[in-house]
């Protein structure tokens, strides 16, 4: 089984993310801000097998989650899930190293789909 | 007299006494106060004491206000905390999973069941408020059939009622609160009811007028630019701005028409920045005509848009304007001979770095003359090495590309 790790601070993204990804192939874990999410990381040895960030959150935005996680020597794939359509902060998403982008609201399938293809 | 044998009794009875008699007392200490302290005193002393009274009660009416919302707000916050878990678990149950989204059933055809809905408290409005936030909170996280599907769930409970009454409400704020939840739920709003709005007095409503009828008007998004009579102010612009380019389906129309026919300076400024994000090459006359206007901000954002277009085409008229302009207007000539860049002006701009008393002038010709790429052309040219030290300083900042400003 997959584990994923949810960094998101709106509390219905959770479990819209839970019922779209079917519990019996991914154990979901959910963190509600930047510092939740590297205290889990740095407890659980970053034992993930995916992270989906959102960006603007508090304590540790998503951008610095990523770059904790790209600057490790077994990176984890991430996909950010933002409802910041701004250009910038996509390309700079992608810089730091993130591999899929999706913006809110999400399509469920979409999602669904890239997990599966980013965990293949 | 009859006697009370019950103790619980007596002793409410003896409680009551006692209450009594305070209150019989403090009525004479008030009476006594009138006559021996009120009466006698001044007239001065006597108009003091009525204002500290009025004082002291209108405090502790406030204090007392204060407290009945805030516990009314506590009260309010209690029973969202044990329905909103409620609303969210439905919301995934009967919308989220619905088994027909598998099926790839239309979301038109999907029968949702609403019966558990129905056991929530929805005959108090402050649930039927909470639900329909909790759907809009939903659909800004999911899209597709869901989204839909979260709308059917929406108008089959008659939530629109509500919004719609709150449309119709005398308070602004409940009006802008309906235009939110319209907009989010992408209900229809006829333009009778909306168009009004856009130009209200009220500064908040008239945004989010503007903002609903851009996202919810499909075929003409943009109407209520002929009607605008309030000034777009600067951050309703950026708003507008954003939602426009953000609003996915939009019909863009030609915005020469109101560079041409509007009377409000604002929209004329505003379509000036929306020709230059949508690349409008065909409003260029209506942009050089509005060159001749008297007001020099609007002519300045007209060059500043010329320039933005890289309209060759203007240049001429641009330096033969030059010497007649204000300030504001010459440095977006001159930015704007920098961004057309196509070195038919290399003197003019040459002059105007090596003669110009103003600062900002000379900063704006040695950039506009690097983006001609004169510098570069010519990197042994003697008025390079003749310049002024001051001057020298000027074009090695141009010069720098990390440099912008």
């Amino acid at each position: 089984m997959k584990k994923i790790l949810l960094i998101e601070d709106d509390e219905i993204m959770p479990k819209i993310v839970a019922r779209i990804l079917p519990s019996t192939e991914y154990r979901l874990e959910h963190a509600s801000n930047g510092k939740e999410a590297l205290q889990l990381l740095e407890e659980t040895s970053y034992a993930y097998d995916l992270i989906i960030t959102d960006i603007m959150m508090p304590y540790a935005n998503g951008f610095e989650i990523l770059s904790k996680i790209k600057h490790r020597d077994r990176p984890i794939p991430v996909i950010i899930i933002s409802n910041a359509g701004n250009e910038d902060m996509i390309m700079e998403g992608f810089k730091l190293g993130a591999d899929d982008f999706l913006k809110k609201p999400i399509l469920p399938a979409e999602l669904l789909i890239r997990v599966k293809k980013l965990l293949m | 007299m009859s006697q009370i044998d019950n103790p619980t009794l007596s002793a409410s009875v003896e409680t009551v006494s006692s209450y009594l008699e305070t209150a019989f007392t403090s009525v004479k200490a008030a009476t006594r106060f009138l006559e021996n302290t009120f009466l006698n005193a001044p007239i001065t002393i006597q108009i003091a004491m009525v204002f500290i009274i009025i004082a002291i009660v209108t405090t502790a009416l406030a204090y007392i206000s204060i407290l009945r919302n805030r516990y009314r707000g506590y009260r309010t916050d209690k029973k969202l905390a044990r329905l909103c878990p409620r609303i969210d678990n439905l919301l995934i149950d009967e919308v989220l999973s619905h088994p027909s989204l598998q099926q790839h059933v239309p979301p038109d055809e999907i029968q949702l069941n609403i019966a558990p809905f129905e056991q929530l408290p929805l005959h108090r409005r402050w649930a039927r408020q909470a639900l329909t936030g909790r759907i809009i909170h939903f659909r800004r996280n999911v899209r597709g059939n869901i989204g839909l599907l979260l709308r059917n769930l929406y108008m089959q409970l008659d939530l629109d009622n509500d919004t719609l009454k709150k449309l119709k409400s005398r308070h602004w704020e409940k009006k802008v609160q309906a235009l939110t939840e319209l907009t989010s739920l992408d209900m229809f709003i006829s333009d009778v009811t909306i168009l009004p709005m856009t130009n209200d007095r009220n500064r908040e409503l008239r945004a989010a007028a503007r903002h609903a009828y851009i996202k919810l008007s499909k075929n003409e998004p943009f109407k209520f630019f002929d009607i605008a009579k309030e000034p777009l102010l600067m951050w309703d612009q950026v708003e507008l701005f954003r939602t426009i380019t953000s609003t996915e389906n939009i019909a863009i129309p030609n915005f020469a028409r109101w560079i041409i026919y509007s009377g409000n300076k604002s929209v004329i400024s505003f379509c000036l920045k929306l020709v230059v994000y949508y690349n409008q090459h065909n409003a260029v006359p209506a942009i050089l005509r509005l060159l001749e206007t008297k007001d020099h901000y609007l002519r300045a954002d007209a060059i500043n848009c010329l320039g933005k277009l890289r309209a060759r085409i203007a240049e001429d008229k641009l330096v033969a304007l030059y010497s007649h302009q204000p300030i504001p207007c010459q440095i977006e000539i001159l930015k704007a001979l920098g961004r057309i860049g196509s070195g038919e002006h290399v003197e003019f701009l040459k002059t105007e770095f090596l003669h110009a008393t103003d600062f900002d002038l000379r900063k704006h010709a040695a950039k506009s003359l690097v983006r001609n790429q004169w510098v570069s052309d010519h990197p042994g040219d003697e008025l390079l090495s003749s310049v002024s030290q001051e001057n020298l300083r000027i074009l090695r900042h141009c010069m720098n590309p990390l440099i912008k400003y």
